[in-house]
């Protein structure tokens, strides 16, 4: 076993005994459901819907809630990194310590986001039927998209941060500028450019940001320009079938620079 | 082994540690002693790559310890003056995570915790330990494998007497193994009965540095090697008085100029 995977392996070990993940996990399963039963309710209707309503349904909960609770995990993880006087003074490199806390917090928040809304998934499709499950199924690979990106932003701001009070002060502050931030400036955009040449700016700003990039994607999943929004019908205009494939590679994005920041940062740190 | 080359520290211009220059050679034990805030952890830490220097250079085993930092700590072992891994750190996670970047095997790791007295807890947290069962839990892992460099910093804090004895064994093993021994401690019985050098810092600077003998006659005490205890404190005080009159004196040069 080589090093880093030994310390990955340690990381997730340490990552698997925390107390948080399974709470997180009944909680997205009971979203899930929650969102299920009552999406119908508007109607006088009381009857489980279907994976597609859910979907939707569920999306904007995921891109609000999933981004806050892995930039808060993240910056935590991030800036207890400064405690770990003996694990640095071991033959490891400093990118490779944030990279193992970054992946077991990956795979435990990711694990719980699978078992929450998975087994909220299979009551659904036990009660409505298995119609659009893949939609479903993309709408929980968006949510792991999200998380593992937003984990990165907040392990560079907990890096970077050095305390935890502060880490979690400028998360936060982070997630909101990320969830209203960028649709202000979308908004801006819109009343300042002329029509013509507000797509390009649009889909850039789309990508400026992990939670619009996840909500797009989300949106992308039910092909309607309607639900998507300015900045995801200049998506579309602007990039076509290829935005789905633009929105992935900037979430991917958002987590591979985040994470190499960080492990740059913390290479610099004194401990 | 051990190399300092001009070693400085400063933090926001004010210096932690001057230039230092020291060897310790393979076998050789070398203690680190001075006041707090003399400059002992952060020239371990420097060496452990958790702090980086400001100026001049230093060598494990002929790898600098910024450049070539992975392959300066494959020989080095360390114990710091708290765990640093979290309390919550189940103990058998640390050993075979030590083991795995040591290249020993998980057996062999697993005993050396065993002669550590530490055998039953493996299960347990590091936060459910005594301050001396952690101590003693460090020391077993620092010197764990081929450790060409050993590193420690106030090794027999929270420790009681059967436990410092651990600690004297552990130093003297790894002397006998041919590690070269860096120590920083205030247990200065400990340190004229371990150390062939003495190094005495305060304020970042070197007062003096040698044998027993050779430090007895810098702080100008008239000492019969005869006797088997040392006059070590006594040495001690005249010296590190001497140091603080010294940087005092710097310090009112420096704001002569300054004025």
């Amino acid at each position: 076993m080589t090093p880093t995977l030994a310390l990955c392996r340690f990381e997730l070990s340490a990552a698997l005994r925390g107390r948080t993940a399974p709470y997180f996990a009944a909680g997205f399963g009971l979203a899930g459901l929650t969102v299920a039963l009552v999406g119908l309710s508007a109607g006088g209707v009381l009857a489980v819907q279907g994976f597609a309503r859910t979907s939707v349904s569920l999306l904007e909960l995921i891109v609000w809630v999933v981004p806050i609770l892995a930039l808060i995990s993240g910056a935590v993880a991030g800036a207890d990194c400064h405690e770990l006087e003996f694990t640095a003074s071991l033959p490891l490199r400093r990118h490779a310590i944030v990279f193992s806390r970054w992946a077991a917090s990956t795979l435990t928040l990711g694990a719980a986001v699978l078992l929450g809304l998975g087994s909220a998934g299979l009551v659904i499709g036990m009660l409505a039927g298995s119609a659009d499950g893949w939609r479903y199924l993309r709408l929980i690979g968006v949510a792991l998209l999200v998380l593992s990106a937003t984990l990165a932003l907040g392990l560079w701001i907990g890096v970077a941060a050095h305390s935890r009070f502060k880490a979690v002060g400028v998360a936060v502050a982070v997630w909101f500028a990320l969830v209203i931030g960028v649709d202000l400036a979308a908004i801006g955009a819109l009343a300042v450019l002329p029509p013509g040449e507000a797509g390009p700016w649009l889909s850039v700003l789309l990508m400026a940001s992990p939670v619009n990039s996840a909500r797009a994607l989300g949106l992308s999943l039910f092909h309607t320009d309607v639900v998507a929004g300015p900045t995801g019908a200049a998506l579309r205009a602007v990039l076509g079938q290829a935005g789905a494939w633009a929105l992935t590679a900037a979430l991917i994005g958002w987590t591979v620079v985040p994470l190499g920041l960080a492990g740059r940062r913390f290479s610099r740190s004194d401990l | 082994m051990i190399r300092l080359d001009q070693l400085a520290k400063s933090y926001g211009g004010r210096p932690a540690l001057e230039p230092l220059n020291l060897e310790v050679a393979a076998g050789e034990v070398v203690a680190l002693v001075g006041p707090n805030g003399a400059g002992k952890s952060t020239t371990l830490r420097i060496l452990t790559g958790t702090v980086r220097p400001t100026g001049g250079r230093a060598f494990i085993a002929g790898h600098n310890v910024v450049t070539d930092a992975v392959a300066a700590r494959t020989h080095l072992g360390y114990l710091s003056q708290r765990p640093g891994v979290p309390a919550t750190t189940v103990i058998r996670d640390l050993v075979e995570l030590v083991a795995a970047v040591r290249d020993v095997a998980s057996s062999t790791a697993v005993q050396a915790l065993a002669d550590a007295g530490l055998g039953d807890r493996l299960r347990s947290g590091i936060g459910e330990l005594s301050g001396g069962q952690q101590q003693r839990l460090m020391i077993a892992l620092a010197t764990l494998g081929p450790v060409k460099a050993l590193l420690l910093d106030e090794p027999s804090i929270s420790l009681d007497a059967e436990g410092s004895e651990e600690v004297r064994r552990a130093i003297s093993e790894a002397r006998t193994g041919g590690a070269a021994v860096l120590f920083a401690s205030h247990q200065l019985h400990d340190v004229a009965l371990l150390a062939d050098r003495i190094v005495v810092l305060v304020q970042g600077r070197v007062v003096a540095q040698g044998t027993v003998a050779d430090l007895a006659q810098a702080a100008g005490i008239v000492w019969d090697t005869s006797p088997a205890e040392p006059p070590i404190e006594r040495i001690y005080r005249v010296l590190v008085s001497r140091g603080r009159k010294s940087a005092a004196g710097r310090l009112s040069l420096v704001r002569e100029d300054a004025a």
